[in-house]
């Protein structure tokens, strides 16, 4: 495959016309009284302006912005429903559009034609159709009500049965808007899912929701529309929090010094997932003045050996008494997979007050990461996801290891040979091995050190 | 124009289905399914043929029913493709503006779920013919075996003005009642009723009646199933010169207005 983006979004804007006095409607009779068929509208509005992004072959890209943001028109652009007022839009490969499910049904027909009729609508040559169609009825689950009219089916049968054929279109760019948001929870999780085996595939996934968690989890950048123009781009966990902090209000505005926005947004993203520098961000009530990866004697590392019990600790610094606050940790392999996360919420801790500067402490007995570079953030945030203090990168650290294993994580195991073989256990395997324990402050080298000066002031 | 002839082409599998869906939609659960679609044409035929050979008797022709059915059908095919397709699209307003679909495929399904009812009614339009044949008043000739090549034009004509009119129903609402009234006066402007050789119609009403563009058509099949005769050499090209001048417009239009169709829905 190229390297071309999927999606190339250039200067795109997009203008509706409005017509008053009651109707968009002009009448035949009235044109030619006025003798002019060309209506001219009394005002229009800009859904969309100067908008220019790409999206990458194998994205998960998401939108996200209030209501009347221009989400919906620009998913319209992108699909070729409508057609830009000025700017290029350039989309490589076969889309396919889940904007509302079943919206090419006929009530009257069966649901095995109408998978038919939907297919070949959506692209697909009826050979195409044959090979897919056992997969596409189990997926739906309409078993029984195949051959029934579409009618009878109830409106999670339908979106259903929508959904299932427009995902087995294979398509290589799927654009999605806000569906995921009906049909019951099952339904739901299944939806999430495919979707993400599709991303896990290759496909370029484009995603208009209001389910910020949905772009948090699935999506690897995110775009934040506001009145048409572009708000935010980049990181979704931060582009999400970015978006919250916006609409929760002004108001939270004031009280940080904090975080020095990111500058490099969006081009430089994607070239480089892994970014030296920290990225900060949040409203500012709670500080985390401190993120550290220590020992168990509290001194602060860099390198440590596979299966180290370590600490994270951090300590928070109280601007405004708060009730509502979750602490979580999150360990990042550098290619940015996420080998854990976790949070006070999560594990069922419920906050109800903090006033003064406190510490928490992340205690892991053995931290059995395989040999490579890791990060970690730390955040601290409430329930529904709002940061105050959301620190990306907080730490970097390098596990170093005896041994060559891959993966991620390992387990804690041995090996158990019995029967007619005999197996010896080289000593040299301990070559080219960093030190098996910890490596501290003092022992870092002069760019680490240049690294770890950057921490933000203390307030 | 040469685009949009490809993506026809791609879109036929389409085209077939949406019918194949229309019609089965259509006649799912009736008994009678597809003759309710003859219905009308029948029982015109009975009406007309009451009305001028008994009422009002100066058909000025022999097999009079045989002639009326003739021109009937091919008429109830134009008529009935032009009325449904002022609201081909916004009735399909949730394939336009949420699928990503080809908008021309629903003025051109309307018109071939219209042919194919237009192709069922041929074997009456035959029975009839052989009846006629049996009482003397009519002579089978091969020339019917044509049939098909002017269904074939006529269908092209009247995709054209579906096309036309399908795009521009949307902008325009009251286009479907125009639409209507005018199709109801064409009827008569055409000559169905009556040949348009005879000898009642004055020299500008005969004008009158060549000024219609579907009167070659409708003449044509008379011809063709009455008389027994290859149509007049001005009637063919007149059909070929409408039907290229209806889908060449059908086209251009319908190309003018594509993109503001899924806005204005």
């Amino acid at each position: 495959m190229s390297r071309e983006p999927a999606i190339s979004v250039s200067e795109v804007s997009k203008t509706y016309r409005l017509f008053g006095r009651g109707s968009q409607f002009q009448t035949l009779k009235s044109a030619l009284l006025r003798r002019k068929l060309v209506h001219t509208p009394d005002t229009s509005i800009e859904a969309l302006s100067d908008l220019s992004f790409e999206v990458n072959r194998g994205e998960a890209f998401g939108v996200i912005g209030r209501n009347g943001s221009g989400k919906s028109t620009l998913l319209k652009l992108i699909s070729g429903i409508l057609k830009p007022t000025s700017g290029t839009l350039a989309v490589d490969g076969r889309i396919s559009a889940l904007i509302e499910l079943g919206a090419g049904f006929h009530p009257e027909i069966s649901g095995r034609e109408n998978i038919y009729i939907n297919g070949i609508m959506l692209g697909l040559s009826r050979r195409e159709i044959d090979e897919r169609f056992d997969r596409i009825v189990e997926f739906a689950g309409i078993g029984p009500f195949l051959d029934e009219p579409v009618k009878t089916y109830s409106s999670g049968m339908y979106v259903r049965l929508g959904f299932a054929v427009a995902v087995h279109v294979d398509p290589d760019i799927l654009l999605i808007d806000e569906v995921l948001a009906v049909g019951d929870e099952e339904f739901s999780q299944q939806c999430v899912a495919k979707i993400q085996e599709m991303k896990y595939r290759g496909v370029t996934l484009l995603v208009v929701t209001h389910q910020l968690d949905l772009v948090r989890n699935l999506c690897d950048r995110a775009l934040w529309l506001e009145k048409g123009e572009m708000a935010g781009l980049g990181d979704p966990v931060r582009v999400v929090d970015e978006y919250l902090q916006s609409v929760a209000g002004s108001r939270l505005r004031d009280p940080g010094p904090i975080a020095e926005e990111p500058e490099d947004e969006g081009e430089a993203e994607d070239e480089e997932s892994d970014r030296s520098e920290e990225e900060r961000w949040g409203s500012g009530e709670l500080l985390l003045t401190r993120v550290a990866l220590c020992d168990q004697k509290g001194r602060d590392l860099v390198a440590i050996g596979a299966g180290t019990p370590v600490t994270i600790e951090m300590e928070v610094d109280v601007r405004e008494p708060q009730n509502d606050f979750v602490f979580g940790v999150g360990i990042f392999h550098t290619d940015g997979t996420c080998v854990y996360g976790t949070n006070t919420d999560i594990e069922g801790f419920l906050s109800t007050r903090i006033e003064s500067p406190s510490r928490v402490r992340f205690v892991i007995s053995s931290l059995d990461l395989i040999a490579g570079n890791y990060r970690i953030d730390a955040a601290v945030h409430t329930r529904n996801g709002r940061a105050f203090d959301y620190r990306r990168g907080a730490i970097r650290f390098v596990v170093g290891s005896r041994v060559h294993d891959t993966g991620l994580y390992r387990p804690q195991h041995e090996w158990v040979f019995e029967g007619g073989m005999e197996l010896r256990r080289l000593d040299d395997i301990h070559r080219n091995v960093p030190s098996p324990l910890a490596v501290t402050m003092r022992d870092l080298d002069a760019e680490a050190m240049k690294k770890s000066r950057r921490k933000p002031r203390k307030p | 124009m040469t685009t949009t002839f490809r993506d026809l082409f791609r879109y036929r599998q389409l085209i077939a289905v949406l019918t194949a869906r229309d019609l089965k939609a259509r006649y799912r659960g009736s008994v009678l399914g597809f003759f309710w679609s003859l219905a009308n044409p029948l029982l015109l035929l009975g009406v007309y043929t009451l009305v001028f050979t008994r009422f009002f008797p100066r058909p000025g022709v022999d097999a009079y029913p045989l002639f009326l059915f003739a021109g009937i059908l091919p008429w109830t095919f134009f008529a009935g493709s032009v009325l449904e397709s002022t609201s081909a699209i916004s009735s399909n307003a949730g394939l336009v503006k949420k699928v990503m679909f080809p908008a021309e495929a629903l003025p051109l399904v309307v018109v071939a779920s219209h042919l194919v009812h237009f192709a069922l009614a041929l074997p009456i339009l035959l029975l009839a013919l052989g009846v006629t044949v049996a009482v003397g008043k009519a002579v089978i000739s091969p020339v019917i075996l044509l049939a098909p090549v002017y269904m074939l034009v006529q269908t092209v004509f009247v995709a054209g003005i579906a096309l036309m009119i399908s795009s521009a129903a949307v902008l325009f609402r009251d286009l479907r009642d125009l639409v209507a009234n005018l199709v109801q006066l064409g009827f008569f402007l055409t000559p169905v009723l009556y040949p348009l050789h005879s000898d009642f119609i004055p020299a500008w009403g005969r004008v009158l009646l060549r000024l219609n563009p579907m009167t070659p058509f409708v003449v044509s099949y008379q011809s063709l199933f009455v008389f027994g005769k290859v149509p007049d050499t001005l009637d063919v090209l007149l059909m070929l010169l409408y039907a290229t001048i209806s889908i060449m417009l059908g086209f251009w239009v319908f190309d003018r207005l594509r993109d503001t169709l899924a806005e204005v829905i």
